[in-house]
């Protein structure tokens, strides 16, 4: 009974110290710039304008309310891979702290998965005008606070796993950005995936395919996903998870002296 | 009266690896994982270091630069693991190298103060109640909202110094170890007060370990001194005694 209480103040105090880390992050991302936050806006709108303008050449049937399906694909895989490439640096960034100071290394690289909930926030919000103007019912946007929760959980493990693999690869984060490059365009995210193919294989077995089709067909198009499809989301994020937080347990001890 | 022990440390010893500079790539990782082959350099960095601390004891470490003295303090407070032997530690243990860490040059002093004080491991509510006395031990009153980057380095030192001594008293650790905190780079009024401030904090109670070049400091303060030579005990003993020893040997 003790132990589970003292459990949960540690945890308390992991999560404190990383919400704050995460906001001085975040803080510190947008200094020195007059657009300043804007830039969490416009960064994606332009990727997003972008996309809109050559989509139509490669998508010949488009689907409906694609410019919806489009932004709320490119907003979660933005959040994917900033949060990932920041947690590969997350250990050996901090070095200095690390060999100074005995302080939970969780908590650096969760305050680094949190610093782009901010941004992802605001992102979200620039959805639901997007949803407001094309005139589509945005109640279901509820839904993917449940939905983004376990996307938060599934990107959480696999940023421990990135973190701890980055201090003992000094390129991965090279590697990293060629894989990324082919999830990108294996997942469907400017692209409607196509009936029966290789693809739709292959995609059984992405996470991120999952996430960002449960979103769309929840929030966008009012459908219920079949229930398999939910637990296998669920599947994934916890998977990853413990996976993830199995690897930095037990390498954790041997950071301060590897950067 | 007899007090407990609070610091034990049983034949530790620890090596590091020194030779993987060639080894970190994806590519040589990825080779050596399937050759199972590792190009190993290792360097013994401490070896078979025992000995225990009471609470109220200053314990001085000297020795030359690359003798293990930050390696023997980390591992006393469980930033480094031992590679043998085992190290026992009874309360909380404060580690304190320098004071030019965790701060970001781009936030006000008010942000910084905040940020290290809850990376120290206080509250937001604890940092409030000290925050006057902080910023007046410092003397940068006028600055609290000035972006750190804007300081001088001896403005730096000043505010470091205040933020860590303050959590610390805060915090009040059983253990407390001291890496080369002497000697800050301040003016000389702000020297005097910083080490006057320690020396109070030194004698507060707790067990402390003081690893320094400052043999003055180290004679001034401590009651058994440890020599530290290539990763093994040289000497142990009174102050006076072995700083003597060593100063003879450096000058030899």
């Amino acid at each position: 009974m003790i132990s589970l209480k003292k459990y949960v103040q540690k945890f308390e105090s992991i999560l404190r110290l990383s919400l704050t880390l995460a906001k001085t992050q975040f803080k510190l991302r947008n200094e020195g710039s007059y657009l300043g936050i804007l830039w969490y806006l416009l960064e994606p709108l332009c990727f997003f304008g972008i996309i809109l303008l050559i989509g139509g050449v490669i998508n010949q049937s488009p689907v409906k309310y694609y410019p919806l399906y489009l932004f709320l694909g490119l907003i979660m895989f933005n959040f994917f891979i900033s949060t990932t490439t920041n947690a590969l640096k997350s250990i050996t960034s901090n070095a200095g702290l690390i060999k100074s100071m005995k302080i939970d290394y969780k908590s650096l690289v969760m305050s680094g998965v949190f610093q782009f909930v901010f941004s992802h926030i605001l992102e979200m919000v620039i959805f639901l005008m997007f949803m407001v103007y094309f005139g589509a019912n945005f109640i279901n946007l509820i839904f993917y606070l449940p939905i983004f929760l376990f996307f938060l959980l599934f990107i959480l493990g696999l940023s421990f796993l990135l973190a701890t693999l980055g201090v003992y690869i000094s390129d991965l984060s090279n590697v990293w950005t060629v894989l990324v490059r082919l999830v990108w365009f294996l997942t469907p995210i400017f692209y409607v995936m196509p009936p029966n193919s290789l693809f739709q294989k292959i995609s059984y077995i992405n996470p991120l395919f999952h996430f960002i089709n449960v979103s769309r067909e929840i929030i966008i198009y009012n459908r219920i996903p079949g229930i398999h499809v939910l637990l296998l989301m669920v599947f994934f994020s916890i998977l990853s998870l413990l996976f993830g937080l199995f690897i930095f347990q037990k390498y954790k001890s041997k950071f301060p002296e590897m950067v | 009266m007899k007090k407990e022990k609070n610091i034990w440390l049983d034949n530790v010893s620890k090596k590091f690896n020194i030779g993987f500079k060639k080894n970190q790539g994806a590519l040589a990782r990825l080779i050596s994982f399937i050759s199972g082959k590792e190009s190993r350099k290792d360097l013994q960095v401490l070896k078979d270091i025992s000995f225990c601390a009471y609470p109220g004891q200053i314990i001085g470490v000297i020795g030359r630069n690359g003798s293990g003295k930050s390696t023997l303090l980390r591992i006393i407070a469980g930033i480094y693991e031992p590679g043998e032997g085992c190290v026992k530690t009874v309360g909380s243990v404060h580690y304190l190298s320098g004071f030019n860490n965790g701060l970001s040059p781009k936030l006000t002093m008010e942000e910084n103060i905040y940020l290290m004080g809850i990376m120290m491991g206080l509250s937001k509510n604890d940092v409030k109640k000290r925050f006057a006395e902080i910023v007046d031990f410092a003397g940068l009153k006028d600055f609290i909202y000035t972006k750190v980057y804007k300081f001088s380095s001896g403005m730096v030192t000043r505010l470091s110094f205040s933020v860590t001594i303050h959590c610390l008293k805060h915090s009040n650790p059983d253990i407390l170890l001291l890496d080369e905190v002497f000697g800050a780079g301040g003016d000389i009024d702000f020297e005097d007060k910083a080490i006057e401030k320690m020396a109070e904090f030194i004698k507060g109670g707790a067990t402390v370990i003081l690893a320094s070049h400052n043999l003055k400091i180290i004679k001034q303060y401590c009651n058994e001194v440890f020599w530290l030579d290539k990763g093994k005990i040289a000497a142990h003993g009174l102050p006076e005694y072995i700083c003597e020893k060593y100063e003879k040997s450096v000058a030899a």
